[in-house]
């Protein structure tokens, strides 16, 4: 036998899975409630993320250029 | 009691153990939010979620920690961690930067505006690396494998950076120049040369350092084989030489670019997740001019599902999960329960990490590693100031409690 199953576990099985529970159903209902789940149920004229590709930007977050601020 | 599985792959081999409670609820998070990436967006963002994945466990068992590699060249004068890092990042710069510049349509690279806001940024960032005790990477794949100081930490970063989205704009306003990309000046060939003599030359500062303390440079960096382990085990158990890591992580980012038309990037993702929370409790996150900027914009209206930094991110955790359930050590840095002012640290650091990550347009990965990767004089100035600030950071730890 391994010396981890005399070993006291490190975690809570539990915990772990509400925690889990708890991000995939934020994760779910940020979803539903997003244009692209709107999209996807059939809704024309929406506008998703899902392409976008911002080239004009000057950082990846999105940031204007410095010279373009004034 | 655990009920961790036991391979045995031989008599010569000690017994390998998978937590296999771990290991099914990794696998099982990764199908289910597979299958709703599957469904819900595009297949590209499936195979950006598996790369992830992928990433995520090349960083726990490649032990591929930034945080830890420059202290250890500060404290102990050992830099295979940090020569581990330059290596990487000139591998990825010989791949990436003519990819970016090949004239194929929709690539972007990691660019940026040079100036107060990126030094101030980064350098904070690298007070907060220390004393929260890992960088964007290290922070999400310590957080998969379980350790209960850096979730704190992660929670306190998604709060810095949404704090540095409302001030970006101010600091913006600051003396800064737009972002200098190297290849417009010295073009691809000279721009790849020139970053290699940079990177030689640290590289060439960290041995000088290293043999003028011990005598002799380690060069575990360089490293192919496993320690005493088959192939396929550490492949799937860890520890992973340097090279294995180096390789995945220089093809991931690559692969980034290719599928989703833009390096790697972490700490965006925590931008949106702490501005979607507010907004859940009320808050208009579109009167601050950061939101009103069409990216951002766009990424806090839309499913984080669509979102690529966060899809990879979720990718990360579950792959770091995964990958500390089959070397059985998940939660194992938690077993000794910090102290007071290490959670404090914690605080401190997650703050300063996601402040200056928004500031210094990103962490280790986005500004750092695809930053140089994408040839942008930013990156290199980003690493300066972070490793000042990392210094500081160390300088700090012991008052937290934390070992140097």
């Amino acid at each position: 036998m391994g010396e981890s199953e005399t070993m006291e576990r490190a975690y809570s099985r539990t915990r772990i899975l509400v925690m889990l529970g708890i991000i995939l159903a934020l994760i779910l209902v940020d979803h539903l409630n997003s244009p692209t789940f709107a999209f996807n149920s059939g809704q024309g004229n929406v506008e998703t993320a899902l392409s976008q590709r911002d080239e004009t930007a000057c950082a990846p977050c999105g940031a204007p250029c410095p010279s373009t601020r004034n | 009691m655990t009920d961790s599985a036991v391979l045995r792959s031989g008599l010569q081999q000690p017994a390998w153990q998978v937590d296999r409670f771990i290991v099914s609820t990794a696998l099982f998070g990764l199908a289910l939010l597979g299958g709703l990436i599957w469904l819900e967006t595009a297949p590209f963002m499936v195979a950006l979620f598996v790369l992830g994945t992928v990433l995520g466990m090349a960083l726990y068992h490649g032990a591929f920690g930034f945080t830890a590699g420059w202290r250890n060249l500060v404290v102990n004068r050992r830099g295979a961690g940090m020569r581990a890092q330059l290596l990487l990042f000139a591998v990825t710069s010989v791949i990436m930067v003519p990819m970016l510049h090949s004239g194929q349509e929709g690539l972007v690279g990691a660019v940026a505006p040079v100036g107060t806001s990126l030094v101030v940024g980064s350098f904070l960032f690298g007070i907060g690396m220390q004393l929260g005790g890992g960088c964007g990477s290290g922070t999400l794949f310590t957080v998969g494998a379980g350790n209960i100081r850096m979730v704190v930490t992660l929670v306190f970063f998604i709060a810095g950076a949404v704090l540095g989205s409302i001030h970006l704009p101010w600091w913006l306003d600051q003396p800064g120049f737009d972002p200098v990309p190297l290849v417009s000046t010295l073009g691809i060939s000279g721009a790849i040369i020139t970053q290699f003599v940079g990177l030689g030359l640290i590289a060439w500062w960290v041995n000088r350092i290293e043999r003028k303390t011990h005598g002799t440079v380690e060069r575990d960096e360089l490293l192919w084989k496993s320690q005493g382990h088959g192939v396929l085990r550490t492949l799937l158990s860890g520890r992973w030489p340097f090279t294995w890591a180096i390789l995945i992580l220089a093809a991931g980012n690559a692969l980034t670019l290719a599928i989703g038309g833009a390096p790697w990037s972490i700490t965006f993702a925590f931008n949106v997740w702490g501005a979607k929370a507010l907004e859940v409790v009320g808050v208009n996150m579109s009167q601050f001019e950061f939101w009103q900027w069409d990216y951002p914009a766009m990424a806090l209206k839309d499913s984080v599902l669509t979102n690529i930094p966060s899809v990879m991110n979720f990718g990360l955790l579950l792959g770091a999960m995964l990958a500390a359930g089959l070397a059985n050590r998940f939660n194992e840095a938690s077993r000794n329960r910090p102290e007071g002012r290490q959670f404090l640290a914690a605080v401190v650091g997650g703050l300063l990490l996601g402040y200056g990550a928004r500031l210094g347009f990103g962490c280790n990965i986005g500004a750092l590693f695809s930053g140089i990767a994408s040839a942008s004089l930013h990156a290199w100035i980003w690493f300066a100031s972070a490793f000042v600030g990392s210094l500081i950071g160390i300088r700090l730890r012991p008052w937290f409690r934390l070992p140097n």
